[in-house]
């Protein structure tokens, strides 16, 4: 059974994380410092703000559902 | 591939998971819009079921009522267990439709972030995908590594 989204969102974001960790390990040069921040940095930052956004809900879904039981 | 050639296979390791990244998003959103439907859709459902019982109970409190204006006074009609009934229908009724109020203004709120993120998945993360592979094969000219047949 499939957890909640923004927890498998998180999930995959750090495994994404992990593999620019590792590529950022061996590629050292100027080209990977300005991918890193013009493009690596923003599509973190653009992922980070949207699973935020969706655990939010996500924690207003469950209390929605908790408190109209029965 | 190791040794010189680590930062190519790092790159093409980057490469992948980018890729693995934008399907797996992609169906996180697709399963999040699906949770935010159902939640509308069971508070619906229970908002209606509320609204027929608040109906009921109304109505069984009104003929109460009506029994009770025609009855001896000496033996009067007690409608206090109606009266309760559909006061606690109503609250009822009155939760689900503020939980309703509440969902659709954060739904709301959220559609901004996730407009941005789908774009950032149909449109820019693709365009981040060939960056990586135009790297990948600038690299393996410079270093004359025959690039495997896709």
């Amino acid at each position: 059974m499939p957890g909640r989204p923004d927890q498998d969102g998180d999930q995959q974001l750090r495994l994404l994380g992990d593999a620019w960790e590792k590529a950022s390990q061996h590629w050292l040069d100027g080209t990977a410092r300005r991918f890193g921040d013009g493009q690596w940095a923003p599509l973190h930052q653009e992922s980070r703000s949207y699973l935020e956004a969706l655990r939010e809900l996500m924690d207003t879904l469950d209390a929605a559902e908790r408190d109209t039981e029965g | 591939m190791t040794g010189i050639h680590a930062d190519i296979d790092a790159l093409k390791g980057l490469h992948e998971a980018l890729v693995r990244y934008r399907h797996a998003q992609r169906e996180v959103a697709d399963r999040a819009a699906g949770r935010i439907r159902a939640a509308r859709a069971s508070l619906e459902e229970k908002a209606s079921r509320w609204q027929a019982q608040l109906a009921l109970c109304q109505a069984e409190l009104g003929a109460c009522q009506e029994r009770a204006a025609q009855a001896d006074p000496d033996d009067p009609v007690d409608c206090s267990g109606y009266a309760r009934a559909a006061e606690q229908s109503g609250e009822q009724l009155e939760r689900i439709r503020r939980w309703q109020q509440r969902i659709d203004a954060e739904a709301s709120e959220f559609a901004g972030p996730a407009g941005r993120f789908l774009d950032l998945l149909d449109n820019d993360l693709p365009r981040v995908e060939q960056h990586v592979l135009a790297l990948i094969a600038s690299l393996e000219a410079a270093r004359r590594v025959q690039a495997p047949a896709p």
